[in-house]
């Protein structure tokens, strides 16, 4: 999540999509969630990081 | 004051082999007029808009074009512990309007002429305040009573 700068502006939000860091840290290779498109990012003081739970893909057996 | 306090931003960049075009729109959507080149974690130079206008699009070269043909390398740098006072001389010294911060040799974001002017203006703003007051709402001393 990248806060707005400007009074008015919205936050916009962008989904980590790999951690190339050697030590698990920036760059991230995000998505930016309004335009879809990918851009490597060094979060500031004006991101905060946001975990998301998600579910394992894939089939489940039922016995 | 060091100069990783004064970055506001999230820095933004791209791998070399991107193309133009698709460094363009980064800017665009990421609000931002230079991106880092950042190979793995390690930043092997840096693009503006201005780079884009003056050594891509004057020159006829192709939106297809890898980004890394038309950054500027090696980059100028400031460590993220330096002090602004070591900023500020960088900036002069080399007539730039942007500098990459960097920590242990990795990119962290960049630090804008812009940022410093705000600063500064804030800075000043702080300085004549009281000075404002003092002019429009002046505090005299009572008269002294004069005994004879």
């Amino acid at each position: 999540m990248i806060h707005g700068h400007r009074v008015g502006e919205p936050n916009r939000d962008c989904e980590v999509l790999e951690v190339q860091g050697s030590d698990g840290g920036a760059p991230y290779l995000v998505r930016w969630g309004d335009s879809g498109h990918e851009a490597l990012f060094f979060p500031g003081s004006d991101a905060s990081l946001e975990h998301y739970e998600h579910e394992a893909r894939g089939n489940h057996a039922h016995d | 004051m060091r100069t990783i306090e004064m970055l506001h931003r999230s820095g933004v960049g791209v791998a070399p082999a991107r193309t133009i075009r698709e460094a363009a729109t980064i800017m665009e959507h990421a609000g931002v007029g230079a991106l880092a080149v950042v190979d793995g974690d390690q930043l092997v130079g840096v693009v503006t808009d201005r780079d884009i206008v003056r050594r891509a699009v004057a020159r006829g070269l192709h939106g297809d074009a890898r980004i890394d043909a038309v950054m500027t390398s090696p980059v100028v740098t400031v460590a993220a512990d330096d002090t602004l006072d070591a900023a500020y001389a960088l900036f002069a010294s080399h007539g730039l309007r942007r500098l990459a911060v960097t920590r242990d040799g990795s990119f962290v974001g960049m630090l804008t002429i812009d940022d410093l002017l705000v600063s500064l203006v804030e800075q000043l703003d702080a300085l004549a305040r009281p000075i404002t007051a003092e002019i429009l709402f002046a505090q005299r001393d009572p008269a002294v009573p004069i005994t004879t």
